[in-house]
C-alpha cells in the first residue's frame, strides 16, 4: 500500500519565480528555505510520485465547461503555460496508474471529479513543483480545483474531498511513497481595486487554525466572508484538501511572509506525524 | 451582446500570445458578438470599462499584463470602484 511520506502546502505566486529578487533577503531565505527543506526530505524519503493540488486559472477550462475538480490522469502534462514565467517549458511525466486509482476511488466514495489526459500546468502547479524537484523527474499527478469561478465548492466539501483523496492514495498498491502538495493562497487580490493588498491577520489566523486542528470556524465560512481576505484566498481549498487528507495530523508552519512585491501572503506548512 | 462573448474574446486574445502545447491560434475580435460598449472597451484596452462591464478579475489581471499595465497602474485605474468595507470577518473579531 502507498504511504503519504510527505505532505505540505505552499503559497504560489508567479512572482516567486518571475520577480524572485523583489522580496527581501530575509523573506526569500525564510520562504524558499522552507521549500528547500521539503525538497531534501522528499529525496531522503525516496518519493516515487507527487500529487499537487492547485487552482484552475482559466488555463485548461473556460466558461463552457468548468469542473470543480479535474484530475490529470495522462502519461504527461505540459507546463508552464505562461511564456514569461522563467521556468523551463517541459513535458512532465504523469503517473496514470495512481491517477486512475485515485479517480475510481473518489467515484466510489461520493465525489465526481473530471479527468483530463493532458493538462496545461500554469504557475499554480509549476512554481511549487519546481521547488520540489528542479529537474522535473518526480512523476506528477496534477489536480486542478475551481477556486475562481462562482459557484465554488464549499470549504467543508474541499476538506472532505481531501479526506477521500488521502484514503484513495493510501489504498493504491502500485507505489509506496507519495508526496502530497497543496499550492495556493494565502490572502491576495487579483483584478480588483485591492490588488496588491495582503490580509496578514487572516493568514496568521488560518495558519493557527490549521496547526491546532480547530478548523470548524474555517470550514463553515461563506465565500463572501472569505473574500474579505481577497478573491485569491479561495485557493485555501487546496490547503484544506491536504489538511483533510492528513487529518488528524495537524500542520506545522515552516514559514510565513507577507511579500508585497509578490502581492501575496506567502506561507509554507507541512503535516508530519508525531 | 453577451458577457460570455466578452470573456471568450479576452481569453482567446490572451491565449493567442501565449505558449501552448502546440495548438496555434489566430485572433480576430470580429468573430465575437460584442456589444458596442464591449467592443469599445476591448479595442481601447479600457481596464476600468472592462471591470465595470463585469469581466472576471482573473481575466482582467491577465489582460492587464498582456496589455502592458503594471499591477500598480491598474490598481490606480480601479480605485474609482473601491468601496469602504463595512463588514467584519471572523478573524478580525
Amino acid at each position: 500500500m502507498a504511504e503519504i511520506v510527505l505532505a505540505y502546502c505552499a503559497s504560489h505566486a508567479p512572482m516567486m519565480s518571475a520577480a524572485r529578487e523583489a522580496a527581501t533577503d530575509d523573506q526569500r531565505r525564510n520562504f524558499f528555505g522552507a521549500l528547500d527543506q521539503l525538497r531534501v526530505k522528499a529525496a531522503e524519503r525516496n518519493a516515487q510520485a507527487c500529487v499537487v493540488l492547485s487552482n484552475e486559472h482559466f488555463t485548461n477550462f473556460f466558461l463552457e465547461n468548468f469542473p470543480q475538480i479535474c484530475i490529470g490522469v495522462g502519461e504527461r502534462n505540459w507546463g508552464p503555460t505562461e511564456a514569461w514565467l522563467p521556468i523551463d517549458k517541459a513535458w512532465i511525466e504523469g503517473q496514470p496508474a495512481l491517477a486512475d486509482h485515485i479517480t475510481r476511488s473518489l467515484l466510489r466514495n461520493g465525489f465526481d471529479p473530471a479527468i483530463s489526459h493532458q493538462l496545461e500546468l500554469d504557475h499554480g502547479v509549476m512554481t511549487v513543483y519546481y521547488e520540489l524537484d528542479h529537474e522535473f523527474r518526480l512523476p506528477l499527478i496534477p489536480i486542478v480545483q475551481n477556486c475562481a469561478v462562482e459557484p465554488l465548492m464549499p470549504l467543508r466539501r474541499a476538506y472532505e474531498f481531501g479526506h477521500a483523496l488521502g484514503a484513495a492514495i493510501r489504498s493504491f498498491q502500485g507505489l509506496e511513497r507519495i508526496v502530497l502538495v497543496g499550492a495556493g493562497g494565502l490572502s491576495h487580490w487579483i483584478g480588483t481595486p485591492r490588488v496588491g493588498d495582503i490580509e496578514e491577520e487572516f493568514d496568521r489566523w488560518f495558519l493557527e487554525r490549521l496547526s491546532t486542528g480547530k478548523l470548524e470556524d474555517v470550514l463553515d465560512m461563506p465565500d463572501d466572508e472569505l473574500e474579505l481576505a481577497g478573491n485569491g484566498a479561495h485557493e485555501i481549498r487546496s490547503w484544506l484538501a491536504v489538511a483533510g487528507a492528513m487529518s488528524p495530523t495537524t500542520s506545522r508552519t515552516l514559514a510565513y511572509e507577507a511579500i508585497y512585491p509578490w502581492i501575496t501572503g506567502m506561507a509554507v506548512a507541512d503535516f508530519e506525524p508525531e | 451582446m453577451s458577457l460570455y462573448q466578452l470573456h471568450r474574446c479576452v481569453w482567446d486574445q490572451i491565449r493567442a500570445g501565449e505558449v501552448s502545447s502546440g495548438t496555434g491560434h489566430s485572433f480576430d475580435a470580429n468573430r465575437y458578438e460584442l456589444g458596442e460598449e464591449e467592443r469599445k472597451a476591448f479595442d481601447g484596452r479600457d481596464v476600468a470599462a472592462l471591470y465595470a462591464l463585469g469581466l472576471h478579475p482573473v481575466l482582467l489581471n491577465a489582460f492587464c499584463r498582456a496589455s502592458g499595465y503594471s499591477r500598480n497602474d491598474y490598481r490606480q485605474v480601479l480605485q474609482q470602484f473601491a468601496a469602504p468595507e463595512g463588514r467584519t470577518a471572523r478573524w478580525q473579531r
